[in-house]
């Protein structure tokens, strides 16, 4: 195997990465802020897939839907927040990951009676549909519209998270939400706010991800999966390693499937394991 | 007062009486048949296509061998171990001898088993070559093709149409099912000079192929073969396209589900791709016309594959009922061992050598989107042929 070929992979190594890292980005913060362990982040992503689905057919284009879906699955996240899952955030989290779970299975469920079992297709947007070639090396125009996306997230949350008063709020909830509420801040809004915000952008990676994989009930549960292997990997609530995590999965999972194939995404979970055998905190947590 | 033995004797008689008179009012009046379903788990999406396939043909022949007939669904959840278990309770409970459907070969291998062993007949869809091959049984038929026919009419006259394309890369999933696509593909390939350039195995976990893609482009080859199945088969094909593999590459799916993959794929992503299938609804049969009248009357919908397997397993049975004219097991297994009757792609055939159905499989070419007539009008028929192995090539020692 040629040394170009190996540089291709990579290249397409790390755009699958910034798509792990839109799909798992709200997930690791929703943990680091509330340590709260959220199953139905995956749930969050499938519906607003489906909403971008429903709204391409009305429209004629997926494009809207960018838009639209995210804000749609925050609601769902917000009103999932206020009337189930706040009651939830002094319980263990053997509690939380029953009720998350529960919910993200009637999503399934209640996508699965609209819209049936089978999977529906969502057509790229016009305007991307074609390919960009560097040199030998093809790649799908709407993919490096993702890869766009996925990198200016990155970019905004790093300046809201550090360079704003509410990004500040969030850092200090995070360390202490005790010492926030006694300085006479609401830490439950701060609370409201960072779930539906997660919500937002797994519904942003939903609706991003239906012209790439089309949509069908379970995609909610192999989402959370690969989202899961990030957030560990990265280290738990962490921003900085949930995008080193994402790209080094990305990463492995192209190049193995050059040279191993059948072991490309065993290999996901094998880098996981090697590195949680020598930084159990994963790349960026800290203990 | 009664002694402990005639106590445990009544409780003996009370609890087996309910199993028993509904046994015996089973065999008196309807004739019950179990299928074989998985409404929730992976593979859901599969089994209540065929569910509504099978119940629609069963509310349409409504009786066989002069009885009613009955619908007995079996909910297996995907799990071949349930399956098992529902089979044998449905057996032993309800006393039913007459079986069909299944989700994924593991199922249909197992409940066959299972069938076989108390005396009973079932049919199947399984796509694996043992169903009619090593593990065969006297009691269990087959309605889809094997590997081996979907290859054979598929590859053989694609490569007559396209003599130049010689260079294949393939990507494969990694089960039984998609090396048997593998091994027979490269067969076919030796034997009319094509060369296998290469191939990636993905896992039944993968749903990312962009890798595997990447790799298949730096092969440059003259055709891309996908040899898996299911959901996985319209990821590979959509990522392939979207890399714009169809520029400079012909793309051949060997194992489609037709229409319902069609759906999820669109115009734009099947236009100029070659699928072989074991149905299309726009073939002219007998069989097919009332397949299809059927259905868009009760479902206001054109029938897909997995609706026609339902109904096909569901027509098979009544067929050889019927014939059999009783519901006694030896005489329906005879008379299914020489049935022919009109099915949904043409005249169908039970060969009795290894209870294999003989019928079509298809060569499909997507067309483009302007000249669909209708929104099912996904594809064009390229070619339908029957290609099955000898008897004494199969394995199957019945």
């Amino acid at each position: 195997m040629s040394a170009q070929v190996l540089i291709f992979g990579a290249l397409n190594g790390v755009g699958i990465g910034m798509i792990y890292f839109i799909l798992s980005v709200g997930l690791t913060m929703i943990f680091g802020l509330m340590q709260f362990v959220n199953f139905a982040h995956g749930a969050f992503y499938m519906v607003s897939a489906y909403a971008a689905f429903a709204i391409a057919q009305w429209t004629g284009s997926v494009l809207p839907a960018l838009l639209i879906s995210p804000l749609l699955a925050a609601a769902f996240a917000l009103a999932s927040e206020r009337l189930l899952l706040q009651r939830t955030y002094s319980l263990p989290h053997e509690a939380q990951i029953l009720i998350t779970f529960a919910l993200a299975i009637l999503a399934q469920e209640s996508v699965t009676m609209i819209f049936g079992t089978l999977g529906k297709n969502v057509p790229v947007p016009e305007i991307f549909s074609g390919v960009v070639i560097f040199g030998g090396f093809v790649y799908p125009s709407y993919r490096l519209f993702v890869v766009g996306i996925a990198v200016a997230v990155a970019l905004a949350m790093w300046l809201a998270i550090e360079r704003t008063r509410f990004g500040a709020m969030v850092r200090a909830a995070a360390e202490n939400a005790e010492m926030m509420g006694l300085l006479g801040f609401d830490s439950r809004k701060v609370f409201m706010a960072a779930f539906a915000f997660g919500g937002a952008l797994a519904g942003l990676a939903g609706a991003l991800a239906a012209p790439l994989r089309g949509v069908e009930p379970l995609m909610g549960r192999e989402a959370l999966a690969i989202a899961f292997v990030v957030v560990i990997l990265g280290g738990l609530g962490s921003f900085s390693g949930a995008l080193l995590a994402a790209l080094l999965i990305g990463i492995t999972q192209s190049l193995m499937s050059m040279i191993w194939p059948g072991g490309a995404h065993l290999m996901i979970y094998g880098v996981m394991t090697m590195i949680l055998a020598f930084r159990p905190t994963g790349l960026m947590g800290r203990s | 007062m009664r002694n402990r033995r005639e106590i445990l004797a009544a409780a003996a008689v009370g609890i087996a009486t309910p199993s028993l008179l509904r046994r015996a009012w089973a065999q008196q009046d309807a004739i019950e048949i179990g299928s074989l379903v998985s409404l929730s788990g992976t593979f859901a999406n599969i089994g209540e296509q065929v569910d509504i396939g099978s119940k629609i043909a069963i509310d349409h022949y409504k009786t066989a061998a002069g009885r009613p007939l009955r619908y007995v669904q079996l909910d297996d959840q995907g799990d071949p171990g349930r399956a098992v278990r529902l089979t044998q309770d449905a057996i032993r409970d309800r006393g039913i001898r007459f079986f069909m459907n299944c989700t994924n070969s593991a199922i249909a291998l197992a409940v066959a088993k299972e069938v076989a062993s108390s005396g009973g007949v079932y049919i199947n869809q399984a796509g694996a070559d043992e169903m009619t091959g090593t593990l065969c049984n006297k009691n269990t038929f087959r309605w889809p093709v094997a590997t081996y026919s979907a290859v054979n009419t598929t590859v053989r006259p694609f490569m007559k149409q396209f003599p130049d394309a010689k260079k294949w890369y393939t990507i494969t999933g990694q089960y039984v099912f998609g090396d048997s696509l593998l091994k027979n593909l490269k067969d076919v390939l030796g034997e009319l000079g094509g060369q296998h350039v290469g191939n990636s195995y993905h896992s039944l976990s993968d749903r990312e192929y962009s890798g595997f893609i990447t790799a298949a482009i730096a092969a440059q080859p003259d055709v891309l073969c996908i040899c898996n199945f299911g959901s996985q088969t319209t990821d590979v094909l959509r990522q392939a396209v979207s890399f714009g593999m169809k520029r400079n590459t012909k793309i051949v799916v060997v194992w489609s589900t037709g229409l319902d993959q069609f759906q999820s794929l669109g115009p734009d992503i099947c236009e100029g791709v070659y699928f072989g299938a074991n149905y299309w609804h726009g073939v002219d049969a007998p069989g097919n016309r009332l397949l299809t009248g059927v259905i868009k009357d009760k479902l206001k919908v054109t029938p897909s594959y997995l609706l026609t397997a339902g109904w096909a397993c569901t027509q098979a049975t009544v067929e050889a009922l019927n014939k059999a004219g009783s519901a006694e097991v030896p005489a329906v297994i005879k008379a299914f061992e020489t049935l022919s009757y009109e099915g949904p792609t043409g005249l169908e055939k039970v060969r009795a050598e290894d209870h294999q159905v003989l019928k079509d499989y298809y060569l499909l070419l997507g067309k483009p989107k302007a000249k669909m007539l209708d929104k099912d009008d996904y594809v064009d028929v390229i070619s339908a042929q029957k290609a099955f192995l000898p008897p004494d090539k199969t394995g199957c020692k019945l």
